[in-house]
């Protein structure tokens, strides 16, 4: 972390890659900073990324912290930021600034089975912490992946997704029948419930729209998972990504600072606002 | 060490602070503020409390981070800012402003030290004048673990005794700006002491609000997360955000490009105060907001100051200087919200 730490650092965008089209457009910025720093981080943490002259938002990374040439942010247009970023083309230069938040707590999940499910965007920060473990695969149990989004067009990392299937089982899901699709047709919650992942000796990451989340959380408790099995991310408004602020809290909690990444049985002791 | 100051040497004094800028409160159209004085003998310590708190100094309301400049968006420079490198002393701090200081010592201090905010810190002692009567009806400091002649977060508090002040040096830097010119000060006798401690009784017991319960608050407030408490304490509220800028310890804020020219590009990065009785202070860009409704919104403001900042850092993030009662223009009074909140079953 550099000394004042509202200063990024300059970084390259070197690569884009159009993840989603559409209104709700995501995509894939990989990035190389331009001087050398301190810029180390772990799976889950996020960064503030600066369009210059319309401002900052805070981003996960999506990439794993084994990969050591660039980073990768996956983001949605939404607002005044993500939308100035959708604009810039390769060779641009952003500003980086972090890495902020706490991390998934990978060291001691070695020797169990790990269950991603994500929705949507939610997969960029599984991504990260899925790749991570991945790096040490053999430390680890069973890997599944159960994904979906709204339509098949609307899931991100396609080609990636289907490289994974040699190293884990991956489940996709879409929201409504489309034609030409052979898997689950529902929502991620409904496959989760099909799919039946055992708790026995397991950790559940979930990340993706609130509504997804709640219902996966159902969900997995039905399958009875325990509460400090299932792990997710949350998101919330932030503008300066070290606790000071103040609008990103959650009770005392400030997401920036203290998350993003929380366990079920964590997140159920804080002030249910968020 | 005590000292004695008489009235009439305090623009001595005053002349020989000339290595610092010195601030004083001076009386303007819509009260009193902070600001810069030239004349010593122009400062002038008969008076209430500022308008904005002792924070516009420290904290300032905008405050430039950094600028960026680029020709053709591919070779940008930015470039930090920090604030200058003068020296200020300031006087006529209340204790209740003071205090409040230190409560923000904490928030920009910790894991992440906030330069900018440091830098003025560091560069600033504070002068406080104790409060022999309370300067408004609104007053509590001493319900909320305060008190008029508190020395937190000050380097020298002052006392006035009629025709001379009192003066204690609380840091060494306060000793330093007591080092000037030998016969200013007198050294206080048994007399100026006793003096002193007759006027703190006397102050204490003026002030009429209170806080029942004061202690137990963190776990009133958590009992009550979820009640309609806070539907019906917020009706009125305008969601003008007074409260929260007028307050000497709240501290959230914004940062925000603004740009003076598109092509080439070259703007500034700014800090400003903010306010979580804003509705979009929380606001996604998707539309989702934890904090939607004004009863979520006065719930949190009550429950930062007296429940997750006790949590955090084992204080209330409230001194009582009384300005939130004071100025809201629909009459929402923090000190009643809290005694309501004891009483309430519902």
């Amino acid at each position: 972390m550099k000394d004042n730490p509202y200063l990024p650092e300059l970084a390259r965008i070197v690569e884009i890659k159009e993840e989603v089209g559409g209104e709700r457009a995501i995509k894939s910025f990989r990035t190389q900073f331009i001087r050398e720093n301190g810029f180390s981080f772990q799976c889950g943490q996020c960064a503030m990324l600066s369009v210059f002259g319309r401002g900052e938002s805070m981003i996960s990374i999506s990439s794993s912290p084994y990969t050591s040439d660039y980073h990768q942010f996956s983001i949605m247009k939404m607002g005044r930021v993500t939308t100035a970023l959708h604009d810039m083309q390769e060779n641009d230069i952003i500003g980086i600034r972090g890495p902020f938040g706490n991390a998934f707590p990978v060291d001691q999940w070695k020797g169990k089975n790990l269950i991603f499910i994500g929705g949507g965007i939610g997969l960029a920060p599984i991504w990260s912490v899925l790749h991570t473990a991945l790096h040490e695969q053999e430390d680890y149990g069973d890997f599944t992946l159960i994904y979906g989004a709204r339509t098949s067009g609307h899931l991100v990392f396609k080609d990636e997704l289907e490289e994974l299937r040699d190293k884990m089982t991956v489940y996709l899901s879409v929201d409504e029948e489309e034609s030409g699709w052979e898997e689950f047709v529902g929502f991620v919650p409904q496959n989760v419930t099909e799919k039946k992942p055992s708790p026995e000796n397991a950790i559940a990451v979930t990340c993706g729209p609130p509504i997804m989340i709640k219902y996966v959380i159902q969900a997995l408790q039905d399958l009875e998972f325990d509460d400090s099995q299932i792990y997710t991310t949350i998101e919330n408004k932030m503008k300066c990504g070290i606790g000071k602020c103040g609008r990103c809290n959650i009770g005392s909690h400030y997401v920036c600072k203290d998350g993003p990444v929380y366990s079920w049985a964590e997140l159920k002791q804080l002030p249910q606002e968020y | 060490m005590e000292n004695i100051l008489t009235k009439q040497a305090l623009p001595r004094w005053i002349e020989q602070l000339d290595a610092y800028q010195i601030y004083a409160p001076v009386r303007e159209q819509e009260g009193w503020k902070y600001a810069i004085v030239d004349t010593p003998d122009s400062v002038t310590l008969d008076y209430p409390n500022t308008v904005l708190s002792l924070k516009s100094i420290l904290f300032p309301q905008r405050e430039v981070f950094l600028e960026f400049h680029s020709q053709n968006g591919r070779d940008l420079e930015v470039e930090e800012l920090l604030p200058g490198d003068a020296q200020s002393v300031i006087f006529g701090v209340r204790p209740c402003d003071a205090k409040a200081i230190s409560l923000m010592d904490k928030v920009f201090g910790g894991d992440y030290i906030d330069n900018y905010y440091w830098k003025r810190r560091n560069q600033t002692r504070l002068i406080g004048l104790a409060c022999n009567e309370p300067v408004s009806p609104d007053c509590f400091c001493n319900a909320v673990d305060g008190a008029p002649y508190s020395t937190e977060g000050l380097d020298i508090l002052m006392t006035d005794l009629g025709d001379r002040y009192f003066l204690e040096s609380v840091t060494e830097k306060g000793e330093e700006l007591l080092a000037v010119e030998d016969d200013l000060f007198q050294e206080a006798g048994k007399k100026d002491q006793k003096a002193v401690k007759d006027l703190r009784s006397g102050a204490e017991k003026k002030f009429e609000r209170k806080i029942p319960e004061l202690q137990n608050m963190p776990e009133i407030l958590a009992n009550l997360f979820d009640s309609d408490f806070w539907e019906q304490e917020s009706m009125s509220c305008i969601r003008c955000g007074i409260c929260t800028y007028l307050c000497p310890s709240c501290h959230c804020f914004d940062i925000n490009d603004e740009v003076e020219t598109a092509a080439p590009l070259k703007g500034v990065r700014v800090r400003t105060w903010d306010t979580c009785q804003f509705p979009d202070f929380t606001m996604h860009s998707s539309g989702h907001n934890p904090r939607s409704d004004r009863a979520a919104r006065l719930r949190q403001r009550v429950s930062h100051k007296y429940r997750y900042f006790p949590e955090q850092y084992d204080a209330f993030l409230c001194t009582g200087c009384g300005r939130c009662i004071d100025k809201c223009p629909v009459g929402i009074d923090i000190v009643e919200v809290l005694n309501k909140a004891v009483d309430y079953e519902g």
